[in-house]
């Protein structure tokens, strides 16, 4: 009996030591410290939903002024030469003519 | 001397212009759906009449990143940026069309070859042939609809 007793005692008093800081925390809104918990949310938009996905990889973060569309930016391979600063590639199918482009 | 030069510009002219006479203008046009999210990359592409690689076209998207998600082109060339030096542009928005003027052999129709159109957007699934379309005289300024995110694709001679 008094062992069990003691036993009690102890876990009362453990529980009290770990609850009592997060239990002020909980209670004392707008204030940060080392009690209050931290919830990290992902923020990013490219959301993982799984299957065959175009998505920015990790090291975009640090190209954040780097549009989708400027060239060489940042890419492992080499970027493509744009219409109209070289002739289209010589793969049989093109003749002389310079490539137009429309977007409306 | 005078009479040399003028020999010598007739023949490169008469060799020059059968040339010129094998290849016109084709207006390849593309129209996205409303897909609602970020520009999507475009990889137009031929294949011959055994279905084997034979060039691209176009490519809309600057990002060589990107390029392996448009998944049939890019195991084709292996994303060989070399094969769209010269025909790549800017990605193409949501609800938005390209219009793309090229400069094509004749040879190209009614010989077999299919045009191909693969299509990925940020965040969104991937479309290998979201477009596939014979080349042929007859099926010029006949609007074909894509898969996913092409909404009607045509080609003008």
């Amino acid at each position: 009996m008094p062992k069990t007793l003691s036993l009690l005692l102890a876990s009362a008093a453990l529980t009290a030591a770990v609850g009592l800081p997060a239990w002020s925390a909980m209670h004392a809104p707008g204030t940060a410290g080392a009690g209050q918990l931290l919830v990290l949310v992902d923020d990013d938009d490219d959301e993982d939903e799984g299957g065959s996905e175009m998505r920015r990889k990790d090291d975009d973060d640090g190209e954040e002024d780097c549009d989708d569309d400027e060239t060489g930016c940042g890419s492992s391979a080499a970027a493509p030469a744009p219409a109209g600063s070289v002739p289209p590639p010589q793969n049989g199918l093109f003749g002389t003519g310079t490539p137009q482009v429309k977007v409306k | 001397m005078i009479k040399s030069i003028l020999a010598a510009l007739a023949l490169t002219t008469a060799l020059s212009f059968p040339a010129a006479a094998m290849a016109r203008p084709v207006t390849l046009t593309t129209t996205m759906k409303d897909y609602g999210g970020n520009g999507a990359y475009v990889a137009i592409y031929v294949t011959d009449k055994s279905g084997a690689y034979a060039g691209s076209l176009w490519m809309a998207g600057t990002r060589s990143r990107y390029y392996q998600h448009l998944a049939n082109w890019y195991q084709a060339t292996g994303g060989d940026t070399a094969q769209i030096n010269g025909i790549t542009g800017a990605s193409v928005g949501s609800g938005r069309t390209l219009e793309v003027t090229l400069d094509l052999q004749d040879a190209l129709f009614d010989a077999g070859y299919t045009l191909h159109i693969d299509a990925a957007a940020e965040g969104m699934r991937e479309s290998p042939n979201d477009v596939k379309v014979p080349l042929t005289s007859g099926g010029a300024g006949q609007p074909v609809k894509g898969r996913r995110y092409v909404s009607s694709f045509s080609y003008a001679m």
